[in-house]
């Protein structure tokens, strides 16, 4: 039992990483989608500091990029992986301008590309209820 | 007095009741006709380590070699100097004079009393 | 008088020094994917530690000795050496974790990225060490930490369905993402049984000359205060449930945890969170070190106070300022701290039996304890937390492994 200890600390920690199944990235995908949409009201409503809401916009975007390029090689058959590629990349696009208007703090502009993304999420639910429950 | 239980690993204070350390470790005569009796209690260094395994007694004893106080042999403190055995073990000694805390001293003139802040420069008693 | 004021400072304390990362991060992580369903592992998290938060003090103000001491002494140096190597890499990985901790908050406040906060954040724990005394550390940084109760205030001003909160504080199992549940679960209880607690209040209790008239005193702040502790860790589950669950959030990154309270106040909430965080670390941070370095120093006999000054007791100071240095220094390479918090969480709860086994020795042991030992149902307690932990520690890995 004394021994065995330090072999399962160093067990727990290697086994730690384990590849996420395509269920749980889109998960992680809407996830950070809510994200971005719960940063960007709360720049407009004026809870979130500028700087802050810059720098998660931009982490947003590049763990949607990283996310989204898992998923889509490893899609399965079901989900029409052409149109959740487009959404995806219409998304983070909303998101990348989103970051880029904040510090000309150009609030309309910032509204419209908040509403596309919005309707993009939505697509995106729409797209992932056709994946087959793990 | 159950040697294990009563003795070993119990704090030692010397005569002034501050801390020198614990029983690491302890020295037994074994008499022909007599009971086992103590003759020296133990502090420190490879004895102590040596419990754990072996091998960590030989590291100890080549670390000691490379820095800190060089001893050449273990502290050893006789057991007639004990006064009491409790809670804790109280000493009819210095603590300083034992070498039981040769490395406290070593550290805190080597290492912390170069450290801003330390304290060792209002310390009016000179130790 | 007296005995009424140190109460309440002892509950104050209690209280304020409850939450840090590991806590926070977990109830978020337990609301946002589950909403109240985990509101049952906080509460037996939290009457676990306060069943051995209380008997470490009895211990240490019935024998003068602290739980460390006492573990060596009872059990002889190759187990206590065992016990030292365990809980100083665990506790050592939370103090990586509370660091960062201290670094992404302020990064959120500044937008200096936390690698840089690393090296200044460290030097100012430790020069509260070496300069402070135990009542400073005891005491202020847990007076910053009531900052915490804003997390209250956002729970009642977001005006949940306390009926459907309270169904959560009996177990249900889920229907979906079983793994990740249990994981979650299990995190909670090393979050919340955190071995660090025990040490430092056991250290405490000697700092602060207690002796057997403080037992009923003992009994109200362990009893008390960790209650409160726990209604703080249950309002950042409650309003994670309320913020990000009906969203989809998942809390991955501490970018994301800052919204937490945005919604309920919407001026402050921002800077509350990042204050919040800041303080919770900061007074973690000591605490943790300062654990480190009395399980050291008190196991091996060497002079201990953090009220004498740094000459006096040497070998003490030198094993938290190593400490602290090299927690830093993940840090410095940019490793995330959130992930650092969820594995040391998961590893707390795989060494909790080392931490709680000894109690149920030595807290029967008539040399320590006198008249004061365990009764029936503190026995009974001690037991089915050690089966606990037991379990906790076997299903911990499965878990991380299936389930993070």
């Amino acid at each position: 039992m004394r021994l065995k200890r330090p072999l399962v600390l160093a067990v727990t920690l290697l086994g730690a990483c384990k590849p996420p199944t395509p269920e749980e990235q889109m998960d992680s995908i809407k996830s950070w989608l809510a994200t971005s949409e719960m940063v960007a009201e709360g720049w407009l409503r004026h809870t979130n500091p500028d700087k802050y809401s810059r720098q998660t916009l931009e982490l947003s975007h590049e763990t949607l990029v990283q996310i989204s390029t898992d998923l889509l090689s490893s899609l399965p058959p079901a989900v029409d992986s052409a149109a959740l590629d487009s959404v995806l990349a219409s998304s983070r696009g909303h998101i990348d301008q989103m970051a880029r208007l904040i510090a000309a703090k150009n609030s309309p502009d910032f509204r419209r590309q908040l509403d596309s993304l919005r309707a993009d999420e939505k697509t995106v639910e729409q797209l992932s209820n056709g994946m087959p429950k793990q | 007095m159950h040697l294990v239980r009563d003795v070993l690993d119990k704090e030692l204070l010397d005569r002034e009741e501050e801390p020198m350390g614990r029983v690491d470790g302890l020295i037994m005569q074994l008499g022909e006709r007599s009971q086992p009796r103590i003759t020296h209690i133990v502090v420190g260094g490879a004895t102590l380590w040596e419990r754990v395994h072996p091998a960590f007694g030989r590291l100890s004893r080549r670390m000691s070699r490379w820095w800190g106080p060089k001893r050449d042999k273990e502290v050893r403190i006789p057991w007639s100097r004990v006064k009491t055995a409790g809670r804790d073990i109280k000493l009819d000694v210095e603590g300083k004079d034992t070498g039981a805390i040769d490395w406290e001293l070593w550290i805190a003139h080597h290492i912390i009393e170069h450290i801003p802040g330390s304290g060792h420069e209002e310390a009016d008693d000179g130790s | 008088m007296k005995k009424i004021l140190q109460i309440t400072l002892g509950i104050v304390t209690s209280v304020g020094g409850f939450l840090e990362i590991g806590s926070v991060t977990t109830a978020m992580q337990a609301g946002a994917s589950f909403g109240y369903q985990l509101l049952w592992a906080v509460l037996l998290g939290t009457l676990c530690l306060i069943f051995l938060v209380e008997m470490s003090g009895r211990l240490a103000a019935v024998s003068k000795h602290t739980i460390v001491e006492a573990t060596r002494e009872r059990f002889g140096f190759p187990f206590f050496f065992i016990v030292l190597i365990g809980m100083a890499l665990v506790s050592f990985l939370v103090l990586v974790a509370e660091l960062g901790g201290i670094g992404l908050a302020l990064q959120i406040l500044t937008g200096v990225g936390f690698p840089w906060w690393a090296i200044p954040v460290s030097f100012v724990v430790w020069v509260m060490m070496w300069k402070g005394t135990f009542s400073l550390i005891e005491n202020g940084a847990s007076m910053l930490g009531l900052v915490t109760i804003s997390f209250v205030v956002a729970a009642f001003k977001l005006h949940p369905d306390w009926g459907t909160a309270a169904h959560g504080l009996l177990p249900t199992f889920p229907d979906d993402k079983k793994a990740n549940y249990w994981f979650i679960a299990v995190s909670i209880l090393g979050a919340s049984i955190s071995p660090y607690l025990m040490y430092f209040y056991s250290s405490g209790a000697i700092e602060d000359e207690w002796d057997e008239t403080y037992i009923p005193i003992n009994r109200i702040i362990a009893g008390i205060g960790m209650s409160f502790g726990g209604f703080l860790s249950m309002a950042v589950l409650i309003v994670a449930a309320l913020v990000f669950h009906p969203k989809g959030i998942d809390v991955e990154k501490f970018e994301q945890a800052s919204l937490l309270m945005t919604t309920a106040l919407p001026k402050w909430g921002f800077t509350l969170f990042a204050l919040s965080m800041l303080f919770a670390c900061f007074g973690a941070a000591l605490e943790i070190s300062l654990s480190i370095a009395y399980f050291f120093a008190q196991g091996f006999g060497w002079n201990w106070s953090e009220d004498l000054t740094p000459s006096k007791d040497a070998r003490f100071c030198l094993t938290y300022t190593v400490i602290i240095m090299a927690a830093a220094i993940p840090l410095l390479f940019g490793v995330d701290p959130i992930k650092v918090t969820i594995i040391s969480m998961a590893l707390t709860a795989v060494a909790l039996p080392l931490a709680i086994a000894p109690f149920l020795f030595l807290m029967n042991d008539p040399i320590y304890l006198g008249e004061h030992r365990n009764g029936w149902l503190s026995n009974t307690v001690v037991t089915i937390v050690i089966l606990l932990s037991f379990v906790v520690a076997i299903i911990a890995i499965p878990l991380e492994i299936i389930g993070s």
